[in-house]
């Protein structure tokens, strides 16, 4: 099927996930304006946001399986494989976040349903990035999931921590969407474009100006922001530990799902040619991320901080296969992340059961003693962070082997040592989590009465276990899947063909 | 008797399922027990053991011992994209291996029937798991599937050595993960940079291992830093001296059953690697002199090093721990030696490593269950309340010292025999050190056994019972066996080892009476 996205009705296909989540999320809005003061009315918008999730999901299997291409040059929205594929993984995300917040909401007295609302805009924001083929549009994407998230990390409005967390990520996203911004300005005055494919194909074969790697620049700042590489990191432990934990959870794999695939297809649509301008850029990136984000988790006892900086160190690995520019290393992007967003959703749901009510954060030790009294929730955690550890028939082991191939096969072996060394030093933080679970006893008799576990989030927590290793033993399908998505990145330029 | 039974195993296509039913039964198992009711643990863990060892019993009839190759093998595809296949077999060096981890499994579970009285259904899952994993190592001919089972088995030792150690497990299995793990990383980026090179000589990428033996000169100029990776990984788990220190830990802390399984089989993976993957991928580098120099170097120093720091150890399974090393030192210099001999004889005292070592754990894990203490200086004069203990522990330390007519003693002949032609000095200066084995051995034996009685717990020490004899007697049994009639076990080896020679010859400098074999051969 071809669309003339030019056209409205075109367009509007296009869009059907986007539109349809949009009006769904304003009905639950339209709800929650007279239903707002009982537990039963926060659940109701909850499940009621899940079911929003599913129809946006139907929407896009529908545009997926009618195999919905664009007629001639995408125009500010991408119909392609790579697009669907993340947008599947972003519906699974804000599907399995809402799951696990209906509960917790309950739980921690934040009797607002406006949050499912809120996590939906999100969602939208994210849809959108991942189908932008048009510089202006990953802009909107951006800012509508980042306000929707500012209020989000800031909901708990019985902490302190929570409304620091919303103003340093609100001021420091702000000055990234400034950067990012301010990039697209000076690409559209280097190139006189703003379209990524149009982009690409002024800068074939033409000298790089000095506004061309300005503005480049500042793109990938901006990306580096949300994406929470090093340097451009300091927001995230902080904002991760303040936020409620689904929230955390949410970001550390939506946002940061959106942003890397944005940032594939920019790099790979729009700047194919200019591929030897950012490639030291994102290598050099992705050694300091990998390094810098192992080496600190090692010395955070809390349990959220911790998982912070391994989600900083998980985007150092992302970046190896971003380097890569090929088909191949988006396919790894794409595979890697949803390995990783299924582990840390994984974890996350875990974190949220085990949280104390309005306490401080979870700390390590908390965990003492878990296996005695909830032997198959620590065993779900313990197989996420092997997952995220990168160990045989796990989800993240296949993972890890893909992002280490793609820089492989480019001949490269600095960022896959870098990779492999941040393993090796990411046990230490791992595994000390499974050791406090598994080996040691708990510190006071009802140390774990708290713990609860909604059947919802049972159902998340078994269902990404169950995929982590069946994956992990049989990836074959999601391999064939992310590879034939990154082919679909549209490539003008002519040398980058695939190998 | 072969001729007895290979017709039997083969109207049964014993060669077609032995393989996939010996990887697979452990694991089957260990999920049972995960759902079969708690007091069933044992018995079932047993079952399974038991069967599994009945069924590799055929392996030792069915296997063709003029064949050097790969025998039982099979190939089915895993992941096609990569060229990633589930691609198993054995030959002469892995046989033994295998038969070691199976031979091993009922007696690990008799070796803990009353040692283990915490949460014994997941000690026994994960003691099936283990060896699931073991079988797994040796029987991969494929580097991915080799890479999986090599990481996959730390996490049941991990927990086996945490959840069931001795006071200092944590510290322990930490470090014996964090060692392991990080030394086979860069592992996993050689191997993967090894199928993009020869996938882009030949135009096939394949993690086979057949594939890339076959197209071994494409990787020449990466070899050395390719080799330096799985070297690594392999010395960290040999232990080659320096990268020894998390072996005394893991061994000192771990339950019984975990120093038996660490001892046979662990420490063989390392030196199992060497031989299947490491030198003969990249035999022009790797067999290099100055690449040898380091490798006998290290390799006599741990003997050397490990025997005199064995001396001084008041902890008798730390002793045995050191021990280790230095035995290994010796399957090293016999790898490096590259002749048949020395291959074989690397073999060998893989094998008998693996049994009085193994003994010697079981024999130290009876006397802590007894008197809950392993330092030397708590025993004495055992020998007059426990002689049936006694006997079998000396026995063992002399089989583990190498004396002739017990099993220790082939193989280190044999390595010093093949390797003096190449490796003179090295050869002589370890020969020296038996001597200091045989000083700390005995000398740990006659303080604890033979010196006074002085601690009036030993008074009533009880001597070993049914169960624990049904343990040490098939041990020591077939260390006498091995070292009065070593012949099968040579005999099984011998074309796997000649194979493996023939694979690196042209990368070595030619020995003058070699030269001479290679000439016959040609002309016959």
């Amino acid at each position: 099927m071809n669309l003339d996205t030019h056209t409205p009705i075109g367009a509007a296909l296009a869009l059907l996930p986007e539109l349809v989540l949009t009006a769904w999320s304003l009905v639950v809005l339209l709800v929650v304006a007279w239903r707002h003061t009982t537990e039963r009315d926060s659940q109701l918008a909850g499940w009621l946001s899940f079911v929003g999730v599913a129809l946006s999901g139907v929407a896009l299997w529908w545009l997926w399986s009618h195999d919905a291409r664009s007629d001639g040059v995408p125009h500010m929205i991408a119909l392609d494989e790579f697009r669907y594929a993340s947008a599947a993984l972003i519906l699974g995300i804000t599907g399995a976040t809402t799951l696990l917040s209906i509960r917790y909401l309950t739980r921690q007295r934040l009797l607002a349903p406006e949050y499912h609302c809120l996590v939906l805009f999100a969602a939208v924001g994210m849809l959108l990035m991942a189908a932008a083929s048009d510089l202006i549009m990953v802009f909107l994407g951006l800012e509508v999931m980042s306000v929707s998230v500012y209020v989000l990390a800031g909901f708990d409005r019985f902490r302190r921590s929570s409304a620091e967390a919303a103003l340093k990520y609100f001021l420091i996203g702000a000055f990234a969407s400034g950067f990012l911004l301010y990039g697209i300005a000076l690409i559209w005055g280097a190139t006189g474009q703003t379209n990524l494919t149009l982009i690409a194909a002024q800068l074939t074969g033409a000298p790089t100006t000095l506004l061309l790697r300005l503005g480049l620049g500042m793109l990938l700042i901006g990306f580096a922001f949300k994406v929470s590489a090093v340097p451009f990191h300091m927001w995230a432990p902080d904002v991760y530990d303040g936020s409620p934990t689904p929230i955390t959870g949410f970001m550390a794999t939506g946002v940061k799902a959106a942003a890397f695939v944005a940032l594939v297809r920019v790099l790979n649509e729009g700047f194919p040619s200019a591929k030897e301008l950012w490639q030291p850029i994102i290598g050099a990136l992705a050694v300091a991320t990998i390094l810098f984000g192992n080496i600190v988790a090692l010395a955070q006892d809390s349990l959220k901080r911790m998982l912070a900086y391994s989600s900083v160190a998980h985007a150092g690995y992302i970046l190896v296969a971003v380097w890569a520019g090929t088909p191949f290393g988006s396919g790894a992007v794409l595979f890697y992340l949803a390995s990783y967003c299924m582990a840390t959703i994984g974890s996350f749901g875990m974190v949220a059961a085990v949280e104390h009510v309005g306490s401080r954060t979870v700390l390590i030790d908390d965990l003492e003693g878990l296996f005695e009294k909830r032997p198959w929730g620590s065993l779900s955690l313990a197989i996420c962070l092997l997952s995220l550890l990168g160990f045989p028939a796990t989800f993240g082991f296949v993972g890890k082997w893909y992002l280490i191939a793609s820089a492989l096969r480019e001949g490269h072996w600095i960022l896959p040592v870098a990779t492999v060394i941040g393993s090796a030093i990411s046990a230490g933080y791992y595994l000390p989590v499974v050791t406090a679970m598994t080996f040691k006893p708990e510190r006071s008799v009802d140390a774990h009465r708290q713990v609860a576990f909604s059947r919802a989030s049972k159902a998340i927590v078994a269902a990404v276990v169950g995929a982590t290793i069946l994956f992990g033993i049989w990836p074959t399908p999601v391999l064939d899947g992310a590879l034939a998505s990154a082919r679909s990145l549209t490539n003008l330029v002519s040398g980058m063909a695939e190998r | 008797m072969e001729q007895f039974f290979s017709p039997i195993l083969a109207a049964i296509g014993y060669n077609r399922w032995i393989l996939h039913v010996l990887l697979i039964l452990p694991l089957v198992g260990a999920i049972g027990i995960l759902v079969a009711p708690g007091s069933w643990a044992r018995w079932f863990t047993l079952v399974v053991a038991g069967l599994e060892f009945f069924l590799a019993l055929g392996l030792w009839f069915a296997f063709d011992p003029s064949n050097g190759g790969i025998q039982f093998e099979s190939q089915v595809d895993w992941i096609r994209g990569w060229g990633v296949s589930y691609h198993i077999g054995i030959d002469g060096i892995s046989l033994f291996m295998v038969l070691l981890a199976t031979g091993m499994m009922p007696l690990l579970v008799w070796g803990s029937w009353h040692s283990i009285q915490v949460r014994r259904r997941g000690y026994y899952a994960l003691l099936l798991a283990l060896k699931s994993a073991m079988i797994g190592v040796f029987i991969s001919l494929d580097l991915f599937l080799f890479y999986c089972f090599w990481e996959l088995l730390l996490i049941p030792m991990y927990f086996l050595i945490g959840v069931w150690g001795s006071s200092n497990r944590l510290y322990a299995a930490t470090k014996f993960v964090l060692y392991t793990f990080s030394g086979s990383l860069l592992m996993l980026v050689a191997i993967v940079a090894m199928v993009w090179t020869v996938g882009r000589a030949t135009g096939t990428y394949s993690f086979s291992y057949d594939h890339l033996l076959a197209n071994r000169d494409a990787l020449a100029g990466q070899a050395p830093w390719l080799f330096t990776a799985f070297a690594l990984a392999f010395a960290v788990k040999v232990p080659i001296f320096p990268f020894h220190t998390w072996l005394p830990d893991a061994h000192v802390e771990a339950p019984t059953a975990g120093s038996v399984d660490l001892a046979v089989i662990l420490l063989k993976m390392g030196t199992y690697g060497f031989l299947r993957f490491a030198i003969p991928l990249f035999p022009a580098f790797a067999l290099s002199p100055a690449v040898s120099a380091v490798f006998v170097v290290l390799a006599v120093t741990g003997i050397l090093y490990a025997a005199l720091v064995s001396m001084v150890q008041p902890d008798l399974k730390k002793l045995v721990a050191y021990s280790s090393v230095s035995h290994l030192g010796f399957v090293m210099l016999g790898i490096w030696g590259s002749t048949v001999q020395s291959v074989q004889g690397a073999i060998m005292v893989m094998i008998a490593h693996g049994v009085s070592t193994g003994c010697l754990f079981f024999l130290i894990g009876m006397l802590y269950d007894r008197r809950h203490t392993r330092l030397i200086a708590d025993y004495g004069g055992i020998a007059r309340v426990a002689p049936i203990l006694t006997t079998a522990f000396v026995i063992t330390a002399f089989a583990s010292i190498g004396l002739p007519g017990l099993n220790g003693f082939i193989g280190e002949f044999l390595v010093l025999l093949g390797s003096y032609a190449r490796f003179p000095v090295a050869v002589g200066i370890a020969t020296i050190v038996i001597v200091f084995a045989a000083a700390y051995l005995l000398w740990a034996v006659q303080r604890v056994f033979f010196s006074p009685l002085v601690h009036e717990a030993n008074r009533t020490l009880r001597d070993v019972d049914l169960r624990e004899l049904a343990v040490l007697v098939p041990l020591v049994g077939s260390m006498i066996w091995m070292g009065v009639y070593p012949n099968p076990f040579l005999r099984r080896t011998e074309a796997a080892s000649r194979r493996y020679i023939e694979m690196v010859s042209p990368h070595l400098p030619p020995l003058a009476h070699e030269a001479g074999v290679i000439r016959q051969e040609a002309a016959r």
